[in-house]
């Protein structure tokens, strides 16, 4: 049975703009990997943002563990997105906090107003982050900056805020694209075999295909707001490929 | 050959045009050199020569008498300063606590990007920016010490009021520009709007605003130490008594405290700022 | 289903469970200290100051009333008088007076007080610095006062006030804008044997010429803020009406002359702020435009 079902997708940034995404649907299982591959401005962020609702979606429907996301009130749309990590291209941590803050603000959506005024997060939570930290290779950085990271580093705090979140779905948008090769090889293997070890799916937009080819196990593409092809990834031809990075434009 | 005429005639063309705009330029700024010089003149003459008692005034020697009398340092004078020192230190201190908290929801409200109403609030925080600061704090003061009476109370008021001009408009440039990718990654954790606000955005601004603060702090001192010349207490109500006993030699110690509580802000202040950076 | 913990594997590499608290020993007990001093400090000075919390909770309804009772309606015919006009017209070439000798003294001043161009770093900047910093430290109302002890009542000690003022003012930002000058051309024009004078002339001026109209303009503005009420004690314009109706009681012609002193300055920033746009907008980008200046 599908975790994650979405139907007819569309979204559009304001009235006037013109559509972004035009009717998508797509079904992730509780075993997925999922990518979503195409050219950039096809619609992949929108595409990802839209399912926790940072995009609001015009039209369409999506379906988490048979709730249905785009209708849902602020509130119950606040518990639904504490269920659901996001890693980000440019790992959106607060520079100013230190990586252990980072890694606990995944608790906000579990925590009260007033403790997290003064910042007392439960004595578990602490205990997870300490494990997390140190399953991700960051025991010894704990308390610096997260701005005195390096890429990769931040990456993996990145990976640490999203799994506090005792996710049970996991978006990625682009996780690698700011890193080099080397480290974006590291920080796929590191996603994947946490997200294994937490038994969560993941959706990944992903600019590189090799990564696709190698990490990933089912495929959208997306071209212009429009599904061009579905399927497995080994299943997937150079002749989609072109189809949908569109060479053919002219 | 024709073409190459109205080559030519076209490059004097361009030439002229040029030398004419230079001309022109130069004509203005000229004009305004002479506007200048003019209402300079203009007023220096009803200003400094009509509007002025030179009877009053005397003779240079006689100048110069008046101000030698503010160089016989009254010593005794000191015991009487340490309270009022305290005073304004403390008015001061209070005033710019007390402006931080006016200035936060003054920000808010003038933060385009996070005000509660573009149509109505961002306009109301920022002409409350702009009237803070356009009032002289002499005036702030005149207002309070008309409605809550004498004391430090009203310079409290005053220096705060005249603080939330600036704190808040520094705060609302510094939350226009936060990076939004944090903000959005911790909304995305499903956070509240509060939790949202204290863990995305407060951090990014703090830096800024703690700075400001001390700044301001610093510059509040100096206000701080004239407000008892309108009845609000501190050091100023000691110049004016003692500026009404003519005793000239008082003032300047006075002025000597105020240098001295000024340096003490600006060591603070720098220790202060190292700190929070 | 999700909540799979990696403690065991931790727990297997550390040998022993991992501590964390946000309280670091020294650092964070220095931090509390901080906080409960500065905390007391606030509480005692409340106390210290004789400041009845109760009487600031009833300060916004008293003020409501005090408003509505003595000082409503303003007695507009009075500030439409042709005196009190005429005092508007004082108090604005005073304020033209002084920020234009103050900004004739402060340049050189600026010149003399940039760390990077001053002539001589052993004396004329320290000096030129003294100067700018104590006639900032001296509030303009007291160089007012000082004035007017000394000369009388008037014109001039309120001219002279400004003057002084000015001075600290535009010398600080004045200074500001040649420290931050790109120190290249400089360097060339140096390199080619220009004295001093010429240096500025060539290298300097160039680059500081459209900031420091801009400061220029601000310090006009800020001189005519203070220019206002510098009459309250004793040196002439606006202000000085202003004394003489504190002191007779004619709560609803203060009022008025309140509102006239807002409503003129705020024209008068206004108006400064459209001629900085304009000057920054016809020549390049300077420094005072999009930055917030603390006045
Ligand atoms: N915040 C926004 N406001 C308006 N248009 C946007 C916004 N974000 C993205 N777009 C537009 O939506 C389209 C798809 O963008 P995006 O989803 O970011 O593509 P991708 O992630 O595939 O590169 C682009 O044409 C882009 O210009
Ligand atoms: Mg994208």
């Amino acid at each position: 049975m599908a975790i994650l079902e979405v139907r007819d997708l569309t979204a559009r940034y304001s009235r006037t703009s013109p559509e972004i995404l035009k009717g998508v649907s797509f079904d992730v299982e509780a075993e997925d990997f999922f990518a979503i591959i195409g050219p950039s401005g096809a619609g992949k962020s929108t595409l990802i943002r839209c399912i926790n609702r940072l995009v609001e979606p015009t039209g369409g429907s999506i379906q988490l563990f048979g709730d249905e996301i785009t209708t849902m009130a602020q509130k119950s749309l606040r518990r639904l997105r504490r269920h659901i990590g996001m890693i980000f291209q440019e790992f959106n941590l607060v520079n100013r906090m230190s990586v252990m803050d980072n890694v606990l603000s995944g608790r906000l959506g579990y925590t009260g107003t007033v403790r997290s005024l003064f910042r007392m997060f439960p004595r578990k939570d602490i205990e997870r982050a300490l494990e997390l930290l140190d399953r991700v290779g960051l025991s010894e950085h704990v308390d610096k900056r997260a701005d005195q990271l390096s890429g990769g580093q931040r990456q993996r705090v990145g990976i640490a805020r999203a799994l506090m979140q005792d996710p049970k779905l996991l978006l990625l948008d682009e996780p690698t694209a700011s890193l080099d090769p080397k480290i974006s090889r590291e920080v796929m293997v590191l996603i994947r075999d946490t997200a294994r070890e937490v038994n969560v799916p993941v959706l990944c937009n992903i600019h590189d295909v090799h990564l696709a080819q190698e990490f990933c196990n089912k495929v959208i593409g997306l071209q212009d707001g429009v599904k061009m092809f579905e399927g497995r990834i080994a299943d997937m031809k150079q002749r989609d490929l072109d189809r949908i990075y569109a060479l053919e434009v002219l | 050959m024709g073409e190459r005429r109205t080559m030519t005639g076209g490059r004097a063309q361009a030439l002229q045009q040029m030398v004419e705009r230079h001309r022109w330029d130069l004509a203005r700024q000229l004009a305004l050199f002479a506007g200048i010089v003019a209402v300079c003149l203009w007023s220096v003459h009803v200003i400094i020569i009509e509007g002025t008692d030179w009877a009053r005034i005397g003779s240079l020697t006689g100048v110069l008498r008046s101000i030698g009398r503010f160089l016989v340092l009254d010593w005794s004078l000191i015991p009487q300063l340490a309270l009022p020192m305290v005073e304004t230190f403390m008015m001061a201190t209070l005033g710019t606590l007390l402006g931080l908290c006016f200035s936060l929801p003054v920000a808010w409200f003038g933060a385009i990007n996070v005000t509660p109403s573009k149509a109505v609030f961002y306009p109301l925080g920022r002409f409350l920016m702009t009237l803070s600061r356009s009032i002289h704090e002499i005036v702030w003061a005149l207002i309070f010490v008309a409605a809550v009476g004498l004391g430090a109370l009203p310079g409290i008021l005053a220096i705060a009021m005249r603080s939330v001009g600036f704190i808040s408009k520094i705060t609302a440039e510094a939350i226009e520009n936060i990076d939004h990718k944090p903000v959005e990654a911790i909304r995305a954790t499903g956070a509240n709007n509060f939790q949202v606000m204290y863990y995305g955005i407060i951090p990014q601004i703090l830096p800024v605003v703690l700075g400001t603060i001390i700044f301001e702090w610093d510059i509040n001192i100096r206000r701080s130490a004239i407000m008892g010349l309108v009845g609000a207490g501190g050091l100023g109500l000691t110049f004016f008594r003692q500026m009404h006993m003519f005793n000239y030699g008082g003032v300047t110690m006075v002025i000597l405290a105020i240098l001295v509580l000024i340096i003490l802000g600006e060591v603070i202040s720098h220790y202060a700022r190292k700190a929070v950076t | 289903m999700t909540m799979i913990s990696f403690a065991r594997s931790a727990q297997a590499r550390d040998g022993s469970r991992r501590q964390w608290s946000r309280f670091r020993y020294p650092d964070s007990l220095f931090r509390y200290a901080a906080l409960l001093g500065a905390v007391l400090f606030i509480g005692y000075s409340i106390e210290f100051l004789g400041i009845d919390l109760a009487r600031l909770l009833q300060m916004f309804g008293r003020i409501g009333e005090v408003l509505a009772n003595r000082y409503y309606p303003p007695d507009v015919g009075y500030v439409l008088q042709p005196d009190y006009l005429h005092s508007v017209l004082e108090s604005i070439q005073m304020a033209y007076l002084g920020a234009l000798f103050g900004l004739l003294l402060a340049a050189p001043l600026a010149w003399f007080a940039s760390y990077n161009m001053t002539p001589s770093r052993r004396v004329l900047y320290p000096m030129a610095r003294f100067v700018i910093m104590g006639s900032r430290s001296v509030h303009e109302m007291i160089w007012t006062i000082l004035f007017v002890t000394i000369l009388g009542f008037g014109m001039l000690p309120g001219v002279l006030a400004l003057t002084m003022f000015c001075i600290g003012f535009a010398g600080k930002l004045l200074a500001e804008e040649i420290e931050a000058v790109d120190m290249g051309p400089v360097d060339a024009i140096r390199a080619s044997g220009a004295n001093a004078v010429q240096t500025v002339m060539y290298a300097v001026w160039p680059q500081v010429k459209v900031a420091w109209t801009g400061i220029a303009i601000y310090t006009w503005d800020v001189a005519f803020r203070a220019a206002t009420v510098v009459g309250f004690f004793g040196a002439g314009g606006m202000g000085w009406y202003l004394k003489r109706n504190v002191q007779q009681l004619e709560n609803e012609r203060v009022a008025a002359i309140l509102l006239s002193i807002v409503a003129l300055v705020i024209v008068s920033e206004l108006v400064s702020a459209w001629a900085r746009h304009r000057v920054a907008k016809a020549r390049r980008p300077t420094a005072l435009q999009g930055r917030t200046v603390a006045d």
